[in-house]
């Protein structure tokens, strides 16, 4: 069938057919025994781009101004009508990746999210999975990842904030889409390397999820390297990156963040707003299922522990490591190193401050740890130097003296 | 992991049903797809865009619905996009501030594509429509949710729109300090609109206020961008032309606003600017219009900066012929004026301590308020006689008063003469108040008495205002001033005659509460004075006007005698005359006319004189019972008890006579102190008379024999107040020994003591017949003369006592001899009387007075008028038969050596002629 032909037999259908058709013709067109050429590539992405999007037509310039909000909608439930009845992995990504792929269109990408976050709502494993292979191969630091990422924690964690049950059972579905997930919302909280005060620390609700899913699934985290993605026939897979780096970040920096003193405050300056009567009985609902509300630092307890289960389910059997990236650790040198320069300038001492004792401790934890299950990759003695510089502990210290023996 | 749930509800089946149900959407299924969106809403955040379209369509719909079918209600609820949109509106408002930032936008949008779409209806109907009124509320609701940084995008969303200036206005209400500084960004008809609409909220307007006022003062700021500052002093005007509530927010308090500095610095600005083209709207007319929609404190700022600035001074006039020429068109109403009545008192203020401009100026104000609002002409009239200092205040009172009733047209009407009385009543109501606040101002503590700073000549609140009635009414009297012709203050004045006298006598009244720290503790005699001049001035006579009503002649009189007394006691002499001098014409103005002023004014006079300020005409109390503080305790009967038999036989009169006075215990040889007959010739005392004399003032004779008479009989009455005996008949002498000598006695004391009463006696006597009146006291002086005389016999002819009762014999000659109630040669009796002796006194006074008298009774009978209106006794027609004339032939036959001289006068003349 040539282009013309193709394009001509969608064009007898209105709108929201006329993508659900065009979906079944890209299928066609792209999933078979050998790669497609670059001209059934080039065909495809015309008819992505002319009947699911809408954004170039051709024919009477009727709808010149993309979709509504409404057909955005349409065109979302066609899209997971789609992917939730396609019953083959690596079709369903295929088409996926051919979709939402593209770098350049902010559209799509707000469709996507869109998706990505109804997604979510629904518990929509087949998406989910899809969305997590597509964070992987667009990397999970990327723009488009951390906008996604942006846009699924708006939607869940501040505008709508009753579905917490839905998305701690996320974990057992999508752990793909979890795991990817984590990464990137690492990479939005407490990642300023310059370690000034106004780094930004996570929503609870969100921080207290994440404590679920790491705290309750060791290999979670893992998840993504452990299933690799069902890419088409051609394509690069990227390296999973594991969320336990920017979670040993977490963990360590939140004693120096966190602003509540000895007193055991139970409302903690967080970004998450509360003001209505709403927010109010949600957390209630919270209560009653976790019985004591934890308090911040004490989920970051927790979720250290959690790491640190991990990070031993992260050891291989065969091959190298791949779960932590020794300089990614040793980002957290300079952080540390300037607020203990504040401690010092504000003439305080190093010992006796609790909190960048509680910090080195929970670094040295988690290093040996890391270390001890061999799941470190990259330039260790670096790292081991990097350590070095940082203020006096005496489990560091012990820790450090060990492994550069070994080395 | 294959999906359990069907194809068709991947997602949800909600969403499913949204999607498809959004598609075929129709008026019926609006309820149910609405609470299907919100349920969207909140389990699938990301679906928001979509819902909210779809309800910004479902406000679309009820907007058109409620807008067409106003006019029955019962069919509303029916409609399922209104029972939608009543869905909607409270879950909207109650998502919370997460919500906010996607609301508020969709909100504001969403009114805009309705005020765009429904530009052609009427925004009041537009606004009371349900659905609007409900998305208002999510918008307000929402926008508070917001930090201030969307929230100011929100609102200047909002305001780009044309359409919907109404729905900014509504939403600014709660947040005004976004608002209006965005407001006044806009052209000037647009933030108009936006600012009207503000304005229906009070605490909004404070926020325009400092908006308008801080993008004045950036306006004004100097640097270095003066081009782009160029329009908008120009746009504030004109704004301000436009808007009530900008004129407002820039002419409130506008003293801060403009300081000088500022106005130097605008006027520097208007210098470099003035000629460019945006400036060309601000003439000085359109300065006036918005002058005359201001208040009245910019006028007063303006007047402040006329004298130095020439644009002020020609806006200045400018305005007030603008205002002047409003003013004829009588069902205007002009703000500025009424901002000046209200604040009255600013300008009253600035009226008196002003410059020569500023004052008339105001004026000229005062005029036109005072023309539109009676009540503050007459409030004008009263605080200017009672504050004004000096003569041009008083000018510029003579010209607010002509030149509001030069403003009056007089309407044709029936009682033409009513209209033109009016204001004549209002000025009479304007010197009323002025009195009586003056008087209360004076009864208030001030605070120069609490610091000590009293300036020495410090004038009574009355006293100025006496002081500015007086000058007014020398002006009026001049007859130099046209303004005053129809003598508006005097007859104000006369009509106030009652409360002007009665103000004088309290203030004359030595009983007057005089609490320190008021005008009151001031001396008040100056204020008196002043008092007295004002109703000096006036006419009382009712001459020019309808004469004065009796109570308030007897007020007045009353006043001005206790006004006479007040002066008598004065102690530096011209001061005394001149009050004296003031009273004296006063009574007399009074007493001329009516002659119950002249009775009222003679008895208060005489009743004053003798019983109340009997001291300061030496005269001593006429009741001599001083029982208490005698010298002696030892009393008479007691003293005459020791004298032996002789008086406890008798009963005889004489037992008193011989050994004192009862009640006084022995007779002191020498009591010259206290027993002298006090002098009649003081000056106190003439002046009295002086007094006396002025009420019985009228044309020719008449008055003062009238007078007289009325003196007369009041003496009788004050010195013996019992009607019997007081009759003009003289009974037998044997009569008055037996029954009414106690009687004598007392009448004889009381009229000796008193001078004043033996000198109106005198000045009775003069006015014949009018001596006749008083025949009882002169009945009563010859009675007891006889029998103390008798009593007396020669033993103590030497005596003070004898000394005395021949004063007192020669006196009562002397008066009767003027009143001639003895004709020659009986007359004589006076230069006869010193040489005589006791026992021929006693003879000469019964056979030629008593006896004379008795068969003669004096009345006014015997006396004849002539053609001059002269009272008198014809001597040739009364000579007193021989038989009274007798005992004086042979008294001077007897005594020939040294009476001789006398006889030829009492005698031979009468025989020559016989």
């Amino acid at each position: 069938m040539s282009v013309s032909d193709l394009k001509h037999s969608l064009r007898k259908y209105e709108f929201p057919a006329c993508a659900k058709e065009a979906l079944n013709r890209i299928e066609q067109l792209l999933v078979g025994r050998a790669a497609p050429s670059n001209k059934q590539l080039d065909i495809a992405m015309d008819i992505i781009s002319e009947f699911v999007f809408c954004e170039s037509d051709r024919r009477s310039g009727r709808r010149s101004g993309g979709l509504t909000p409404l057909q955005d909608l349409q065109l979302i439930d066609i899209i997971c009508d789609y992917l939730s009845a396609c019953t083959n992995e690596t079709t369903k990504n295929t088409i996926f990746l051919s979709l939402f792929g593209g770098m350049e269109s902010q559209r799509r990408l707000k469709i996507l999210s869109i998706l990505a976050s109804m997604a979510v709502s629904a518990s929509s494993t087949p998406v989910l999975l899809a969305v997590g292979v597509w964070l992987q191969q667009m990397g999970c630091s990327s723009s488009q990842s951390l906008q996604l990422v942006e846009n699924v924690i708006r939607d869940h964690f501040y505008l709508n904030t009753s579905n917490q049950l839905a998305l701690k059972s996320l974990a057992n579905t999508a752990p793909q889409f979890v795991s990817n997930f984590i990464t990137a919302v690492t990479e939005l909280y407490m990642h300023d390397a310059q370690g000034t005060n106004d780094n930004k620390l996570p929503p609870k609700n969100l921080l207290e999820v994440i404590t679920a899913w790491v705290y309750s699934n060791p290999t979670l985290c893992m998840s993504a390297q452990l299933n690799p993605a069902a890419l088409p026939s051609g394509s690069i897979p990227m390296a999973a990156v594991t969320p336990l780096a920017g979670l040993i970040h977490w963990c360590a920096l939140a004693p120096l963040y966190i602003v509540d003193d000895d007193t055991e405050m139970v409302e903690v300056p967080v970004p998450f707003k509360k003001i209505k009567l709403e927010g109010e009985s949600d957390r209630s609902l919270i209560k009653t299922v976790t019985s004591k509300p934890l308090t911040e630092s004490e989920f970051y307890i927790k979720l250290h522990l959690g790491v640190l289960h991990s990070l031993r389910a992260g050891r291989r059997t065969h091959g190298p490591p791949t779960a932590v990236n020794a300089q990614h650790l040793a980002a957290l040198a300079p952080v540390v190193q300037s607020y203990a320069h504040n401690v010092l300038k504000r003439g305080g001492k190093i010992q006796n401050d609790h909190k960048l004792q509680d910090c080195l401790d929970r670094i040295g934890q988690s290093v040996q740890v890391a270390l001890a299950n061999g799941c470190v990759y990259g330039n260790i003695s670096n790292l081991l130097a990097a350590l070095d510089t940082l203020p006096e502990n005496r489990l560091l210290r012990i820790i450090i003296k060990t492994h550069q023996q070994t080395i | 992991m294959m999906n359990p749930q069907s194809k068709s509800t991947a997602l949800s089946v909600d969403l499913n049903n949204f999607i498809y149900g959004v598609s075929r959407r129709n008026a019926q299924n609006a309820p149910e797809l609405t609470r299907t969106g919100l349920n969207l809403l909140k389990n699938f955040p990301a679906a928001r865009d979509a819902v909210l379209e779809y309800f910004a369509m479902v406000f679309h719909d009820a907007v058109t619905v409620s807008i067409s079918q106003t006019d029955y209600e019962a069919d509303l609820a029916a409609n399922g996009a209104l029972e939608s949109v009543s869905i909607i509106g409270p879950e909207l408002c109650n998502l919370g501030q997460s919500w906010a930032p996607f609301i508020a936008p969709w909100c504001i949008s969403l009114i805009m594509d309705i005020a765009t779409k429904k530009a052609n209806i009427p925004n009041t109907t537009l606004q009371s429509a349900d659905p609007v009124r409900i998305l208002l509320d999510i918008t307000t609701q929402n926008l508070t949710l917001l930090n201030s940084e969307e929230r100011a995008k929100c609102i200047d969303m909002m305001l780009g729109s044309w359409a919907c200036s109404w729905a900014v206005g509504w939403v600014g209400r709660a947040e005004p300090a976004l608002v209006a500084p965005r407001a006044l960004q806009l052209g000037a008809d647009a933030a108009r609109a936006v600012l009207a609409h503000l304005a229906h909220h009070p605490p909004a307007t404070h926020h325009v206020r400092v908006a308008v006022l801080d993008l004045f003062h950036e306006a004004l700021r100097e640097d270095s961008k003066p081009e782009k500052k160029r329009d908008v002093i120009p746009y504030l005007l004109n704004l301000a032309s436009k808007s009530d509530i900008v004129l407002k927010a820039l002419t409130q308090d506008i003293e801060q606003t403009l300081t000088d500095e500022v106005m130097e610095r605008l006027c520097s600005l208007c210098a470099s600017q003035r000629s460019s083209a945006s400036w060309a709207d601000t003439s000085a007319g359109a300065l006036v219009a918005l002058l005359l929609r201001a208040d009245v404190r910019c006028l007063l700022l303006l007047l402040r900066h006329a004298l130095s600035n020439l644009f002020c001074r020609q806006l200045l006039e400018y305005l007030l012929q603008k205002l002047e020429f409003e003013c004829l068109f009588h069902d205007k109403n002009i703000p500025l004026l009424t901002s000046a009545a209200e604040e009255i008192n600013i300008v009253r203020d600035k009226l008196l301590d002003g410059n020569q401009l500023e004052k008339y100026s105001l004026a000229r104000i005062l005029i036109l308020v005072s023309y539109n609002l009676p009540s503050e002409f007459v409030s004008t009239i009263s605080y200017l006689l009672q504050y004004s200092r000096d003569d041009s205040t008083l000018a510029l009172l003579v010209r607010i008063i002509s030149g509001t009733i030069t403003m009056h047209v007089p309407n044709d009407s029936p009682d033409i003469s009513m209209d033109t009385e009016r204001y004549q009543n209002f000025v009479k109501t304007g010197v009323e108040y002025a009195l009586r606040d003056a008087m209360l101002s004076d009864t208030e503590i001030k605070m120069c008495f609490l610091d000590g700073s009293v300036p020495k000549d410090q004038k009574t609140y009355l006293h100025h205002f006496c002081l500015n009635i007086i000058k007014l009414l020398r002006w009026e009297n001049s007859n130099r001033v046209p303004h005053l012709r129809t003598r508006p203050i005097g007859r104000a004045v006369e009509a106030n005659l009652y409360r002007i006298g009665g103000a004088l006598q309290e203030y004359t009244s030595l009983m007057r509460i005089r609490k320190e720290g008021t005008m009151a503790y001031l001396d008040e005699m100056p204020t008196c004075h002043a008092l007295a001049e004002v109703l000096d001035r006036v006419d009382m006579t009712g001459t020019k006007a309808p004469p004065p009503s009796v109570e308030v002649i007897l007020k007045v009189v009353q006043a001005t005698v206790k006004y006479f007394f007040r002066c008598l006691h004065l102690k530096e002499t011209m001061e005394k005359l001149r009050g004296v001098a003031t009273a004296c014409r006063l009574l007399r103005k009074l007493c001329v006319q009516s002659k119950l002023a002249r009775a009222a004014a003679l008895r208060e006079l005489l009743e004053s004189a003798m019983f109340r300020d009997d001291a300061a005409f030496g005269s001593r109390p006429i009741q001599p019972a001083h029982y208490d503080h005698h010298p002696h305790n030892d009393l008479l009967i007691h003293l005459n008890q020791k004298h032996g038999p002789i008086t406890q036989l008798t009963q005889s009169h004489t037992s008193v006579f011989h050994a004192g006075i009862i009640g006084k215990g022995v007779r002191k040889p020498n009591a010259s102190d206290s027993n002298d007959i006090p002098p009649i010739l003081t000056t106190n005392n003439e002046l009295l008379m002086g007094a006396l004399t002025s009420c019985m003032v009228s044309d020719g004779n008449s008055g003062l024999v009238e007078g007289a008479t009325s003196v007369s009989l009041l003496l009788v009455e004050l010195v013996s107040p019992d009607v019997m005996y007081n009759g003009l008949p003289w009974p037998d002498e044997d009569f008055t020994k037996q029954v009414s000598i106690e009687r004598e006695l007392y009448m004889r004391g009381a009229l000796e003591s008193c001078a004043v009463a033996r000198a109106a006696l005198r000045r009775a006597a003069a006015a014949r017949p009018a001596l006749c009146l008083a025949s009882a006291l002169l009945r009563a002086t010859a009675a007891t003369l006889l029998h103390r005389l008798r009593a007396y016999l020669d033993r103590h002819t030497q005596s003070a006592e004898m000394a005395k009762e021949r004063a007192a014999l020669t006196e009562l000659l002397s008066t009767m001899t003027l009143g001639q109630l003895l004709p020659h040669p009986l007359s004589h009796m006076l230069e006869l009387a010193p040489e005589l002796t006791a026992s021929e006194i006693v003879q000469v006074l019964r056979d030629c007075l008593w006896n004379y008298t008795r068969d003669h009774v004096p009345s006014p009978a015997l006396f004849t008028c002539d053609s001059t209106g002269l009272h008198w006794r014809d001597p040739s027609t009364c000579k007193p038969p021989a038989t009274y004339t007798d005992t004086l032939r042979l008294i001077i036959q007897k005594r020939i050596s040294k009476l001789g001289h006398l006889y030829p006068i009492m005698f031979l003349n009468l025989e020559k002629e016989n």
